[in-house]
C-alpha cells in the first residue's frame, strides 16, 4: 500500500519539502556567522510561542512564529549590550522562554497536548498549518532571494558590507525573523528538540564538499531533502517520531560524506605516490 | 560647485573618542587635513590609536567631541588580511566580486574583470577564497575596493600576511594608483619603510595623540629616537 495515498502523509510531504528547502537557506547563513546556536536557541524558545497559542485558543504555528520573531530580535539587541559575551545572550532567552514553556504546560491549562510540537509528528498537520506554512515559506524564499546578497556579505565580511551601505542592524533584524519562519515551518513535523539539526546539518555536510557559496547552498538543499524524505518514509514503517529519525539520518549522512571524502583523499594521495 | 572641489576629502577638527564615552580619550584633540590625491600613512605603536582613527573614518566608530568630515563620493575599504579568519568560507573570488558589484549596484559584470585585471588575479575566478595566498588575498581585496571606481581607498595595514615580493608589488601598484590615477589613499602601517616609500604625508599617533608631517621628517624623526636609544 502507497503510504502517499494517506491524507496526512500528503499533508507531512509537503511540510517536508518547505523545510527541506527553508531551513539550509537559513541554516548556511546562521552556520557560516557561527551562530548555529542562535537556531538551537530559538527552536527551543519556540515552545514557549507553541504552549501561548495553545493557551490563547490560537493556531500554535503562529505563537511560534510570533514568539521565536520576538526572541530572534531579543537576541540581536542584546548582542550590543553584551558584547564579549554573547554566549551570554542564548542562556538568557533560553531561561526566558523555556521557562514559559514549562510554566505554562506545567499549570495543566492547555487545551491540548504539547508533546507532539516537542518531538514531531506526522499525524498532526492540519490544513490551517499548511496555508500558514505555504505563506511563511514563500514569503521567506523571496525575502531571502531579495536580500540574498546583504546575507552573503554580512556572514561574509560585515565591515565590507557596512561601507557598500548594507544597513546591517536591519538586515539582522530582519533574518530573525526569517529564522522565526522556518522554526515555525518545521516544528509540526521535525519538533523542537531536534530541529537546529535540520538548520545545522545538511550545511554542515555540503560544506565538507568544498564548493563556492552557491553549490553549497544548493547541496545543503539537496542533503536536507534526502534527510527529511528518509525521515519520514522510514519512521512511518517504523511508527516513530519523523524528526527524532531525520536527525539520525542527517548525522549518518554527514558521516557518510566525511568518509567518503577522507576515502577519495586517501585514493588520490596514493596515486599521486605511483606517479 | 567650485568652492566644493576645493574643500578637503577629509577634514577632522578636535576630536575626542574614547570607547567608553567617557574619558580616558583613546583619541585626544586630533586635527587633520586630508587634500584630494594625498596618499597618507598612518603609523604609530601597537595601541597608539590608528585603527580607532581608521574606523572613525570608515564610519563605524562616532567622536564624543569634535568634527570628522570624510568628502568622497565613493569611498572603499581594503581590510587587514589577518581580519579574515573565515578561511573555510565557502566562497569563489568571482562569487564574492560579484556579490559586492551588486551591493554597489554596478549594472555591468565587465567591472570584475578589469578590476582583477589591473591586480593580475583575472585568471583566478574560479579559486575558493581560502586557498589563496596571502599576497593573493590581498591583491583580490584591493580589486574589489576597486570596483566602482572610489574617490577614496581606506587600507589596513596592506602588507600583514602578505610574503615580500607580493608586499612590493601591492605597494608599486597602490603608488601607481595615487600618482597616475589620483586616487587619494589613507593606510594604516606597520610597514614603516613602505610607509617612508611611498607616502606623500604621515600622519604619525602616538599616545592617542598625532601629527602630520613629510616622509622626510618622520625619516629623521625616526633617526633621532634610535640615536637617543642607543
Amino acid at each position: 500500500m502507497n503510504m502517499f495515498q494517506f491524507a496526512f502523509m500528503q499533508n507531512a510531504l509537503f511540510v517536508s519539502i518547505c523545510i527541506s528547502i527553508l531551513c539550509p537557506c537559513i541554516g548556511i547563513f546562521l552556520v557560516l556567522r557561527r551562530y548555529s546556536m542562535i537556531g538551537d536557541t530559538l527552536s527551543h524558545a519556540s515552545l514557549a510561542g507553541v504552549t501561548l497559542g495553545l493557551l490563547s485558543g490560537h493556531n500554535p504555528l503562529l505563537g511560534a512564529f510570533l514568539f521565536t520573531a520576538v526572541s530572534g530580535a531579543l537576541i540581536e539587541w542584546l548582542r550590543s549590550y553584551f558584547k564579549k559575551f554573547t554566549d551570554l545572550i542564548l542562556s538568557i532567552v533560553l531561561a526566558f522562554s523555556v521557562g514559559t514553556a514549562i510554566t505554562i504546560i506545567s499549570s495543566g491549562k492547555l487545551s491540548a497536548n504539547a508533546d507532539s510540537f516537542m518531538f514531531g509528528s506526522i499525524l498532526t498537520v492540519s490544513r490551517e498549518d499548511m496555508v500558514l506554512i505555504l505563506i511563511l515559506s514563500l514569503l521567506s524564499v523571496l525575502t531571502l532571494i531579495l536580500l540574498y546578497n546583504q546575507l552573503l556579505y554580512i556572514a561574509y565580511d560585515e565591515e565590507a558590507a557596512r561601507v557598500a551601505g548594507v544597513r546591517v542592524r536591519l538586515i539582522n533584524y530582519v533574518f530573525s525573523i526569517l529564522v522565526a519562519a522556518a522554526i515555525s515551518v518545521s516544528i509540526r513535523i521535525v519538533g523542537v528538540l531536534v530541529l537546529s539539526s535540520m538548520i545545522a546539518l545538511p550545511v554542515a555536510t555540503a560544506l565538507q564538499l568544498g564548493k563556492g557559496f552557491r553549490p553549497t547552498l544548493l547541496f545543503s538543499i539537496a542533503f536536507s531533502f534526502i534527510d527529511i524524505m528518509l525521515g519520514l518514509v522510514v519512521s512511518y514503517y517504523l511508527n516513530v517520531a519523523p524528526g527524532g529519525f531525520s536527525a539520525l539520518v542527517s548525522v549518518a549522512v554527514l558521516l557518510l560524506v566525511i568518509a567518503g571524502k577522507q576515502l577519495l583523499g586517501a585514493i588520490r594521495t596514493r596515486q599521486a605516490a605511483a606517479v | 560647485m567650485s568652492d566644493a572641489v576645493k574643500l578637503p576629502k577629509v577634514e577632522i577638527s578636535q576630536l575626542y573618542f574614547s570607547y567608553t564615552g567617557t574619558g580616558p580619550y583613546v583619541l585626544r584633540d586630533i586635527n587633520l587635513c586630508i587634500e584630494s590625491g594625498e596618499y597618507i600613512s598612518v603609523v604609530g605603536d601597537n595601541g597608539s590609536g590608528k585603527s580607532t582613527l581608521m574606523r572613525l573614518l570608515l564610519g563605524f566608530l562616532k567622536p564624543q567631541k569634535g568634527s570628522l568630515a570624510v568628502r568622497a563620493s565613493r569611498l572603499a575599504y581594503v581590510p587587514q588580511k589577518n581580519d579574515f579568519s573565515n578561511a573555510s568560507f565557502p566562497i569563489t573570488v568571482f562569487e564574492m566580486m560579484n556579490a559586492y558589484r551588486r551591493l554597489l549596484k554596478l549594472k555591468s559584470r565587465d567591472c570584475i574583470q578589469s578590476a582583477l585585471a589591473q591586480v593580475g588575479m583575472q585568471d583566478h575566478t574560479r579559486a575558493l577564497m581560502g586557498t589563496l595566498s596571502g599576497g593573493q588575498h590581498q591583491k583580490i581585496l584591493i580589486a574589489r575596493a576597486l570596483m566602482g571606481q572610489p574617490d577614496l581607498l581606506i587600507l589596513d595595514e596592506p602588507s600583514t600576511g602578505v610574503d615580500i615580493d607580493s608586499q612590493n608589488e601591492i605597494y608599486r601598484f597602490l603608488k601607481k594608483l595615487n600618482r597616475e590615477q589620483g586616487l587619494t589613499l589613507i593606510s594604516v602601517e606597520h610597514n614603516l619603510d613602505a610607509a617612508l616609500a611611498n607616502s606623500t604625508q604621515i600622519y604619525h599617533i602616538s599616545a592617542g595623540q598625532g601629527h602630520l608631517c613629510s616622509p622626510e621628517q618622520y625619516a629623521a624623526e625616526l633617526l633621532h629616537r634610535q640615536r637617543s636609544l642607543s
